[in-house]
């Protein structure tokens, strides 16, 4: 393709001197500083309102092509999970006592965020964000803090919710390691409206 | 556990499902795939012409985004980092295959027969955006894409294209008349 093709109402001749390469630039710098000839020009108005339309249909049209991409068979998306591993996130190893002085027995970072995400989970109306353990966990008696990130269905009230994620990933903690737990900060960063639980989880992996 | 379902993953926001993944929850890297994953599809295929290969690109990008989640400090920002990543395994493509033919050769393949521009055709403006980004040449259509889609600055796009910048200045340059061309003939 030319570099020379006119572009008919879109020339220098058009747009009052300027071109359409400046007046891209123009826009992309959000139109500052302000430029009395483009802004009183009307014909760098008719084609920044054509730049502005062609960039807004390229968006648009990717999104479109995302929306109407034939659904992935599963064996798609689990060929990537199948491909991921791990490990990358096992994190510290934390040390379990054995009666036996020959063992050495270690549960990884990683299965404890497990134990911790399940316990915050199975309060009602609470999703399990980021976890965190704080403190050398690879040092048996050290105090441990965990911070929690979750957000909490609509029509659940924070602080009680809060209060039971503690409870449960307290006592799941205890059960199942001998950290010892000094504090269990949650940190609430969303409310979300509740839904018919079961019933979404299908129609949105269909 | 518990008796009641747990609220539903897939309905959880981005910073729920970037914290879950990153700490190593596999349902939840899950969700993500399932959620960014067409929109990175069809990026790639722009990018590189046809969809040949959009399938392992994505699939590498997704690889290479569960190994590096737990760098990704603001969740928030988690599509366009994405986004980002299927850009360079893109160009890794294209820059491979720039070794053994021409670029512009890959241009003359048949556009497919099915797929997201067969759909696309119910919008007719976008269906002529489509058209024309598949009827211009390579290098002109990437920088495009980079530019306006992925939102990278001239000077990235010179980087990740080894072109100079005053080159990616001349494509985007000729881009933008081509498929301003088009577009107002459309109108």
């Amino acid at each position: 393709m030319s570099d020379e093709i006119a572009l008919e109402g879109f020339e220098p001749a058009d747009l009052d001197g300027h071109t359409i390469d400046e007046l891209s630039d123009y826009l992309e710098a959000g139109c500052l500083p302000f430029d009395p000839s483009i802004e009183s020009s009307p014909g760098c108005q008719i084609a920044m309102a054509a730049l502005i339309r062609l960039r807004g249909v390229s968006l648009s049209l990717l999104e479109t092509e995302a929306i109407d991409e034939p659904a992935r068979d599963d064996s798609w998306v689990a060929g990537i999970l199948n491909r991921i591993g791990f490990e990358a996130q096992a994190g510290r190893s934390i040390p379990v006592s054995h009666p036996s002085a020959q063992a050495f027995l270690t549960l990884t970072e990683g299965a404890v965020r497990g134990l911790i995400r399940a316990a915050g989970d199975s309060v009602t109306g609470v999703l399990i964000g980021r976890c965190r353990l704080q403190g050398d966990v690879t040092v048996p008696g050290e105090p441990i803090t965990v911070l929690v990130d979750a957000s909490v269905f609509w029509g659940e009230s924070i602080p009680e919710a809060a209060a039971r994620v503690r409870e449960a990933i307290y006592a799941e903690l205890l059960k199942h390691t001998e950290l010892t737990i000094a504090a269990i900060d949650v940190v609430i960063h969303d409310v979300h409206l509740s839904r018919s639980l079961g019933e979404d989880a299908a129609e949105e992996i269909e | 556990m518990d008796v009641h379902s747990p609220p539903s993953l897939s309905q959880a926001d981005d910073r729920t499902i970037v914290g879950r993944a990153a700490d190593g929850d596999v349902r939840a890297f899950e969700v993500l795939v399932r959620r960014y994953g067409p929109l990175m599809r069809a990026y790639a295929t722009r990018v590189l012409g046809s969809n040949d290969e959009t399938d392992d690109v994505v699939q590498e990008s997704f690889i290479t985004a569960w190994q590096q989640l737990s760098t990704l400090t603001d969740a928030g920002v988690v599509k366009s980092w994405l986004m980002r990543i299927v850009s360079r395994k893109s160009i890794d493509r294209i820059r491979a295959r720039k070794q053994h033919v021409d670029i512009d050769d890959f241009e003359q393949e048949a556009p497919r027969a099915h797929g997201p521009e067969r759909i696309a055709e119910a919008h007719s403006r976008e269906a002529a955006l489509s058209r024309a980004l598949r009827a211009m040449p390579a290098q002109q259509r990437q920088c495009w894409v980079l530019k306006e889609i992925a939102e990278y600055s001239y000077d990235d796009i010179a980087a990740e294209l080894d072109l100079p910048t005053s080159t990616v200045r001349g494509l985007l340059a000729r881009a933008r008349k081509n498929l301003m061309r088009e577009m107002e003939e459309w109108r």
